[in-house]
């Protein structure tokens, strides 16, 4: 029998939310191995998947088809399909147009959309089930024309011959040709049950509610071509493949063309990027460049000029100069930023003589991808350059990329669970067991432990279709800041939808999709601990007029270092976690590289590699280096043999596997979905083999492929470490030599970094430095620095630091004070215009000392305090004063951390000291002079609790007393013990076991004690991070 | 603050019965395990938590994931404050034994005026233990105070004081210590107090009243004045609602049917009498006939509406009374009226009405009853068209008396062709050669159609239906199940029949 050919002209997949229930890679692999002629992907009112699609297609060698399904506002049905590029464009701009006329997430297209008439697009109309005509129909008969055809999609219903004949007969009469298309949802039939699940989820039914809503059978997936044969008249099918033979187009044809403004008249990308590095280098050494330097930029200069990437380094050129002209303080990182010529650019500060050996590796010809440059800007003036972008390029040639938003098991659970029926309580009980869940299979013991009976049908259902749902696309939302910018209309390239925030648009392509693509893009990113530093140099100058940049901060100070190895780091950026504080006295960091290697070892990959450890010992001699071969070492011996970056990981697979640098980087990024369909597939036969071949051990192959699958989601790169470590010391070194300003920069810039308010105020005064409550005749909105005893700077608390207090509020009352005191509550309401709210903000901050002596009668004067003209106003002098008692310092300290967050009287353990003396509590000062392995027992504040999934099941909690904090190590045998304490403690009492190591204590917990009643009103938050 | 003392009429005394565990009592008695949550701003928290709970450390306040970490058995109730009125109001008609005046003074609190009953009880402590001890069989945890005004015994009874204060002149004394937090005023008001160092009701009091009123409001210092006695404090009783029940005795035993219906309509009429002048209306009846020896013979009448006409009572009384059985001679005859509703509009008659005589046509919902009165409620009912692909399901009966349920998503589908009359279990067909055969081989005239769904229950269903025709010429609806088949050849069923 003769093959049936075949090309499926109409399929959706599940960029098509909550309808398609299929990957488009499945769409595509299923397609050739049927042996389709070809495939459309035609999502509605969509190109979010078509990327994907396409790179798929290319790897099974399936041609695919560009297309859209398009519902009008009238009911009509249309599938669009690109001709050639024209055409592609024409379908993106008219996506474009409907998506933003209706709200995020829906279209509305009308006929005044298609005015132009959809050039270059081949039309198929899908009649209803009614195949009832109207005006419409004659419409979209006049606009397509002879690119028009009758969509007919047999299903099983029983009426095939009744609808076959109808159309043919509409055909007839209107004289328009016939197709076959399938009308797809799914790859494979025994997808329908997803798919039913779907339908319920979109339509916020359960599923046996949903009745007619569904599909009465599983016929929309890909059919083979007997089947079809079965269904369809063979011209039909014929129709396709000639449908199908006249498209000629491929996302391949995509070629990004950089804007022109970058480069001013009579310059070429390439002139004009020499000579901006060329005033650079005068400016970065202006005592004259070593030759070493020059032959290195003139080298990065050849490989830019041949890969033609000159635009892009123009383009984040002129980003960052605009950010350099506002005071805006940024740096970048990745790939190509850590090269001689952006720090000529001032891309980055980090002088590549400082990092020796880096900048060769970071562009790299054979890899042959687009450079990739980070910036990173002051995370609250970010907005600021986004406008500029927008405001320089057009909103029609600048847009932002997507993130696509995915099913994790917690989402998906939640949906699947209400579409069977499931109260939301046992949803909630099931999710919990979630967090053991790899994705593949949950415990049966988990379900039980939910109360839930894992051999139930329902039960059984809802693991399956959560399994199958995870990892489906549920809608778009706006990458953070990955910029594209074009020469044409981005509306041509890819269609553009509203975002969520008012005036945001995003591209329906994400991040990886315009990577796929070769397309360039821009990440235009916030980061907090900018704001700061640029805050610390500015309070810095204001205070005693020094002046300093990130680049003139004095490098490599040995008083730096000393703090660093010590783990006295809270605040700084990156290494003051409670893992990077840890391990700041096992590593020791003495010189820049040394941080480097800090920023990038405490995290998720190196840790589930095992490489710490190797890497602690080799690094204090207690462990041989070894290599096991010169390629090996070549990539390794910077990190002592143990592969510590991902571009290290990745770099192995190239020298020791054989794998090309493209294979490397498409394993890197197959990784996270890999991981998730459960083991790296034919990536991990291709990495033992190649190494083995190439003369390695079993056992040093596989050790390679474990660090590899641990790296791939979370392996931090290098080239992002470097930039990073620059501000790593920059903070450090504000914090050792101006502490003040710089704690002050930090509560300014809050929320950010690991540790509140009140644990960054404590440190401050734990080194000498004296902090000022917040004072109505003092502060300003701002914390800010004051002159102290001896010139020395001291911290004053903003009115920021005041609950409920706005920062409009905040800023009137400083501007309406000028150089002229408040002298009384009634005067402060009149003159900065506050209302009762506020005033009792900042009585409950204690503000109003000054005016009205202690809290309590702060608080009495607020509450009879009336606007002018008010009905008691003239009475107000005759008021009866009553006695009221002064606070206790117990109420002030309770009263202090429900309004500022945190009190500047003593530790609230003071008060409860004398309760918890049988306990025989040790404070945390005293730690240090005991001995490892001591039975002990410690009492504070639960300040932090930490279950990183990399630690199995252990939970961190930090407790903090009046002399410091203490880090608590607790198993999971006591968490599940002892979970109430865990769970409610706000005071914890702990017995336990001392640990000390390389100067790093830690309190092995046995039993935990709930002692919160003791601290009565007194509201402590612990900060919870997963 | 200071105001001339007035004495308050000493007459009067005010036992409080607080009940701080009600939203956990009223899901019903004793479940250790329980924990009852309420949705706050969209969230569900931990209201209240049963013993063990709170041995295991849930504690109100808390998420019930959080909850469920900590006691994995824990059962979660979604807290319903009408149900909470409920068991109140059943405490309250409990309470009528020991007062003739019971108020219901909030969600949660129940006072009783006992000057009066102090004699009939024997004394104070003996009313007091015999409340107590009736309550805690009943399964409440209660907290009881006893004061000469209903707010002070109140708010001792939420201070959890234990307090019995019988003299007026006492009251300020026992209230001074009290904290602010046992009176029901907003927490902004006792945040504000707070901050001034005012935590108990002395501190309050300390307080300059002008000052005061103008911070916090003369209704909080009014009220002040009403707990300390300086002010009257006049209460509203709680009645239990009515419902009708009329008794009528016969003089010796009687048999005559018509006689008894008689006496039935007064019944009625007295009904309707009770009924209008409450203007309520009821959906149900109970006639109860008793006799000398035989138990008691009972007559339930239900409408499809709320009424409360005699006429219409007794017409269906009528056509259910002259097919009702009497095993001997009736004594009595009792009728209680059901739960009551409010009356709305007449229903609304058939479309024809002017073309029948008046006398002659009867609603819908008329026809309905007196169907189901002639042939039994269980008869009759409505059918349902029910959104399904499966044709097993795409119908159903509906209780045509229940409340109207919300026909979710009946939309009938177009264009399919369905058998009107469907098999209750599909027939196996014998077979000839692989061909199907009822009465003879069959022919197919159209098919198939394919069914695949209801994979979410025990009845998922993968077939597909052909329409056929036996050689004696009926319509059949026929199918085979879809997917591998055991033993080589699919089987083939009969489904339906077309008429």
């Amino acid at each position: 029998m003769r093959r049936v050919r075949y090309a499926e002209l109409h399929a959706l997949s599940n960029f098509t939310f909550l309808r398609g229930a299929s990957h488009p890679e499945e769409l595509v692999e299923t397609a050739a191995a049927l042996g389709y002629e070809a495939l459309a992907i035609t999502d509605e009112c969509s190109m979010s998947g078509v990327v994907r699609a396409h790179m798929a297609a290319k790897a099974a060698e399936l041609k695919l088809i560009i297309g859209s399904e398009l519902r009008l506002r009238s009911g009509r049905k249309l599938v669009a399909l690109a001709k050639n590029r024209n055409g592609y464009a024409a379908l993106c701009r008219l996506i474009t147009r409907a998506r933003r006329a209706a709200e995020k997430g829906s279209y509305v297209l009308t006929r005044n959309l298609f005015e132009d008439g959809l050039p270059d697009c081949i039309v198929l109309w899908v009649p209803d089930d009614a195949l009832a005509l109207d005006v419409e129909d004659h419409w979209i008969r006049e606009t397509f024309r002879d690119r028009l055809w009758i969509a007919v999609e047999l299903l099983a219903d029983g009426r095939e011959k009744e609808r076959l004949d109808a159309l043919r007969e509409v055909g007839q009469r209107l004289r328009l040709p016939l197709v076959a298309s399938g009308d797809v949802h799914m790859h494979r039939r025994a997808r329908r049950v997803l798919q039913d699940t779907l339908t319920a989820i979109r339509e916020g039914v359960t599923i046996d509610q949903a009745g007619f809503l569904l599909y009465s059978n599983g016929e929309r997936h890909l059919r083979s071509g007997e089947v079809l044969r079965h269904f369809y008249p063979e011209e039909l099918l014929q129709e396709t493949v000639h449908i199908a033979a006249s498209i000629d187009f491929s996302l391949d044809e995509l070629r990004y063309e950089y804007p022109d403004e970058i480069v001013p008249a009579g310059e070429t990308p390439a002139s004009h990027l020499r000579k901006l590095t060329g005033q650079g280098m005068r400016e970065r050494w202006p005592g004259g460049v070593s030759q070493k330097v020059v032959r290195l930029i003139e080298h990065e200069l050849r490989l830019i000029a041949e890969l033609r990437y000159e635009p892009y380094f123009l383009t984040v050129y002129d980003i960052v100069s605009f950010a350099r002209s506002k005071g805006i303080l940024c740096q970048g990182r990745g790939s190509a930023a850590n090269s001689a010529v952006c720090f000529c650019l001032g891309i980055t500060e980090v002088d590549p003589a400082r990092m020796e050996t880096l900048v060769e590796r970071f562009i790299s010809k054979e890899r042959n991808e687009p450079p990739d440059i980070d910036v990173d800007f002051e995370h609250e003036r970010r907005e600021e350059v986004i406008q500029y972008i927008y405001g320089k390029y057009g909103r029609d040639r600048a847009a932002l990329a997507a993130t696509v938003i995915t099913y994790r098991p917690r989402s998906a659970l939640r949906d699947v669970g209400k579409a069977l029926g499931l109260s939301e309580i046992q949803v909630g009980r099931l999710a919990r067991s979630m967090q053991w869940w790899d994705g593949k299979r949950v415990d049966d013991s988990r379900v039980l432990e939910a109360g839930l009976d894992p051999d139930s049908p329902v039960i059984r259902r809802l693991l399956y279709l959560v399994r199958e749902l995870v990892g489906f696309p549920r809608h778009l939302s706006q990458h953070v800041g990955g910029f594209v910018i074009s020469n044409g209309p981005i509306s041509e390239l890819v269609p553009i939808e509203n975002a969520a925030m008012e005036e945001r648009t995003v591209i329906q392509w994400e991040k990886n999709d315009l990577e796929d693509l070769g397309l360039l893009k821009v990440d235009v990113l916030g980061l907090g601990m900018l704001t700061a530093i640029r805050r610390s140099f500015d309070l810095i100058r204001d205070f005693d007029g020094r002046q300093y940049t990130l680049a003139s901060v004095p490098a490599e100070d040995p008083v730096v270092y000393d703090m660093i190895c010590e783990g006295d780091t809270m605040g700084v950026f990156q290494i003051e976690s409670r893992a990077q504080m840890a391990m700041l006295p096992r590593l020791k960091p003495r010189c820049y590289y040394d941080l480097v290697i800090e920023v990038a070892i405490i995290r998720p990959g190196p840790i589930q590699g095992d490489m710490v450890h190797p890497y602690l010992r080799r690094r204090n001699g207690e462990e041989a280096v070894d290599y096991p071969s010169a390629e090996v070492k070549g990539v390794l011996q910077r990190t002592l043999g143990v592969p510590i970056f991902q571009e290290q990981v990745m770099a192995l697979a190239v020298v020791a596997a054989g794998f090309t640098p493209g294979e490397a980087d498409r394993l890197r990024r197959a990784m996270a979905a890999w991981k998730r369909r459960g083991g790296l597939g034919p990536f991990e036969d291709k990495l033992i083999d190649g190494m083995r071949r190439r003369g390695y051990s079993e056992t040093f192959a596989r050790q390679i492929f474990r660090q590899i699958e641990g790296f791939g989601e979370y392996g931090f790169p290098e080239s992002h470490s470097a930039s990073f470590a620059l501000l790593v010391y920059v903070s450090c070194w504000l914090k050792r030599h101006t502490p003040a300003a710089f704690t002050c920069a930090l509560l300014n810039s809050q929320p950010m970094g690991f540790y509140s308010a009140s644990q960054l105020v404590q440190d401050l005064r734990r080194h000498g430095a004296e902090v000022r409550g917040v004072d109505i005749n003092r502060s300003a909105w701002d914390c800010s620095l004051e002159e102290g005893e001896g010139g020395a700077a001291v911290l004053r608390l903003g009115f920021r630091m005041v609950k409920s207090l706005s920062e409009e509020t905040g800023r009137r009352i400083t501007d309406r004070r000028g150089g002229q005191a408040y002298e009384s509550t009634q005067q402060l309401l009149e003159r900065a215009g506050l209302d009762r709210r506020e005033l009792e903000a900042l009585a409950s901050a204690g503000a109003l000392k000054a005016l009205e002596g202690h809290r309590h009668q702060a608080r009495w004067a607020v509450a009879g305090a009336e606007k002018p003209g008010g009905l008691f106003a003239s009475m107000d002098r005759f008021e009866a004063t009553p006695l009221l008692r002064k606070p206790t310092e117990g109420q002030d300290i309770v009263a202090d951390y429900k309004s500022v967050g945190l009190t500047l009287e003593r530790h609230p353990m003071y008060l409860v000291r004398h309760r918890l003396d049988r306990y025989h509590y040790v404070q945390a000062d005293r730690l240090r002079e005991l001995t490892a392995g001591q039975a002990i027992s410690v009492a504070g504040l639960v300040i932090t609790k930490q279950r990183p999934g990399t630690a199995s099941g252990v939970t961190f909690v930090t407790l903090e007393d009046e002399t410091g904090q203490i880090n608590l190590v607790v198993w999971k045998h006591v968490a599940e013990r002892d979970r109430a304490a865990l769970l409610n403690a706000r005071l914890m009492g702990v017995r336990g076991e001392l640990q000390i190591e390389s100067n790093v204590i830690h309190v092995i917990a046995r039993k935990l004690v709930d002692h919160t009643e003791m601290l009565g009103d007194l509201e402590v938050k612990s900060r919870d991070f997963r | 603050m200071s105001l001339p003392i007035t004495a308050a009429k000493a007459e009067q005394l005010w036992f409080c019965v607080y009940l701080p565990n009600l939203p956990l009592e009223a899901c019903g008695p004793g479940d250790k395990d329980l924990a009852v949550i309420e949705e706050q701003q969209g969230v569900h928290r931990v209201l209240l938590a049963g013993a063990h709970a709170r041995a295991a450390g849930v504690l109100p306040g808390q998420s019930p994931n959080a909850a469920l970490a900590l006691l994995p058995t824990l059962k979660l109730e979604e807290r319903s404050v009408i149900r909470e009125q409920q068991v109140l109001e059943l405490l309250a008609t409990w309470f009528e034994q020991f007062s003739s005046f019971v108020c219901i003074a909030g969600p949660d609190v129940l006072l009783l005026e006992i000057a009066g009953s102090l004699r009939l009880f024997g004394g104070l402590k003996r009313l007091r233990r015999q409340i107590a001890t009736g309550l805690d069989a009943q399964g409440f945890e209660a907290s009881l105070a006893i004061a000469p005004t209903p707010l002070a015994a109140t708010w001792l009874a939420r201070g959890r004081r234990r307090a019995c204060v019988r003299e007026p002149a006492n009251v300020m004394a026992a209230l001074r210590n009290l904290p602010l937090s046992c009176l029901d005023w907003p927490p902004t008001v006792l945040e504000s107090l707070a901050g001034m160092g005012v935590t108990d009701i002395g501190d309050c009091l300390r307080l300059p009243r002008e000052g005061f009123a103008r911070r916090f409001g003369v209704k909080r210092l009014l009220q002040l004045d009403r707990a300390l006695g300086r002010l009257p404090d006049p209460r509203n009783s709680w009645r239990a609602p009515e419902r009708f029940c009329a008794d009528f005795e016969m003089t010796e035993e009687q048999s005559d049917r018509e006689l008894l219906l008689a006496i039935c309509h007064e019944l009625l009429q007295a009904h309707e009498q009770f009924l209008l002048a409450r203007q309520l209306g009821t959906q149900r009846l109970l006639f109860t006939f008793f006799h000398l020896k035989a138990k008691a013979t009972s007559l339930p009448l239900g409408g499809a509406r709320a009424d409360r006409a005699s006429d219409h009572w007794y017409e269906l009384l009528r056509l259910r009374f002259e097919k009702l059985v009497l095993p001997e001679p009736v004594i009595a005859i009792r009728l209680r009226g059901g739960t009551t509703q409010a009356l709305h509009g007449a229903s609304g008659r058939l479309a024809f009405h002017d073309r029948v005589p008046r006398e002659h046509y009867y609603s819908m919902s008329q026809l309905a009853e007196r169907l189901a009165a002639r042939i039994g409620n269980e008869s009759v009912h409505g059918v349902n068209a029910v959104a399904e692909h499966r044709p097993q399901y795409a119908w159903s009966t509906r209780d045509l008396f229940a409340a109207r349920a919300a026909d979710a998503l009946t939309r009938v589908r177009q264009g399919i062709e369905r058998p009107l009359w469907l098999l209750p279990e599909p027939e196996l067909l014998s077979m000839d050669n692989g061909h199907p055969l009822h009465q003879g081989r069959l022919r197919f005239v159209s098919g198939p159609e394919r069914l695949e769904t209801g994979w979410w229950d025990e009845y998922g269903i993968a077939r597909d239906y052909y329409t056929a025709v036996s050689p004696r010429g009926a319509g059949l609806w026929v199918f085979r199940n879809r997917g591998r088949q055991r033993g080589g050849e699919a089987a083939w069923y009969l489904h339906g029949i077309f008429g």
